[in-house]
């Protein structure tokens, strides 16, 4: 499932900044499991450290899109 | 600092492995506490405990003790106060 949704908010025309079109926020995995159902796979020690889950399914890997928005301004 | 205690990669090796066991124990802590039936969950638990006591052990007999007031054996002469210090690895 894409973790990233987006929605474009009003744009009022007396907005003294350059409005931003497209918003985006992030849905983590964790919202949409009420209990966590036991026997899950799971990922090795050195893999979850990195991922920062023990689970897979519970993985966001929350990317930057700070970068983004930099790369393109450069 | 004795030439003993100088960090090489077994030092990072035997760290990093622990720090690694530590990550699933606080996930299996968390998960337990929402989960405390799970027999397989507890027996992975012990078993990584267990894993980790082993992994403790050989880094404080290479390079002495983890932790102080008991509840790490030392080596002589007294090496608590030893280079490096946590935040110098």
């Amino acid at each position: 499932m894409n973790q990233i949704r987006t929605w474009h908010p009003f744009v009022g025309p007396f907005d003294p900044c350059p409005p931003v079109t497209c918003k985006a926020y992030l849905v983590p995995p964790n919202l949409f499991i009420p209990f966590q159902p036991p026997n899950w796979p799971q990922f090795p020690p050195a893999e979850a450290l990195k991922h920062g889950t023990l689970w897979p399914a519970l993985y966001s890997p929350y990317e930057s899109r700070m970068l983004e928005g930099r790369a393109e301004g450069q | 600092m004795s030439a003993a205690s100088k960090p090489d990669e077994t030092y990072y090796r035997l760290l990093t492995e622990l720090q690694q066991l530590d990550f699933v124990l606080v996930e299996l802590t968390l998960y337990l506490d929402t989960h405390p039936h799970d027999m397989q969950a507890v027996q992975q638990f012990n078993q990584t405990a267990q894993r980790r006591w082993q992994v403790a052990q050989a880094f404080e007999s290479r390079y002495g003790p983890l932790l102080q007031f008991g509840h790490s054996f030392s080596r002589y002469p007294w090496d608590w106060s030893n280079a490096p210090w946590p935040w110098q690895v």
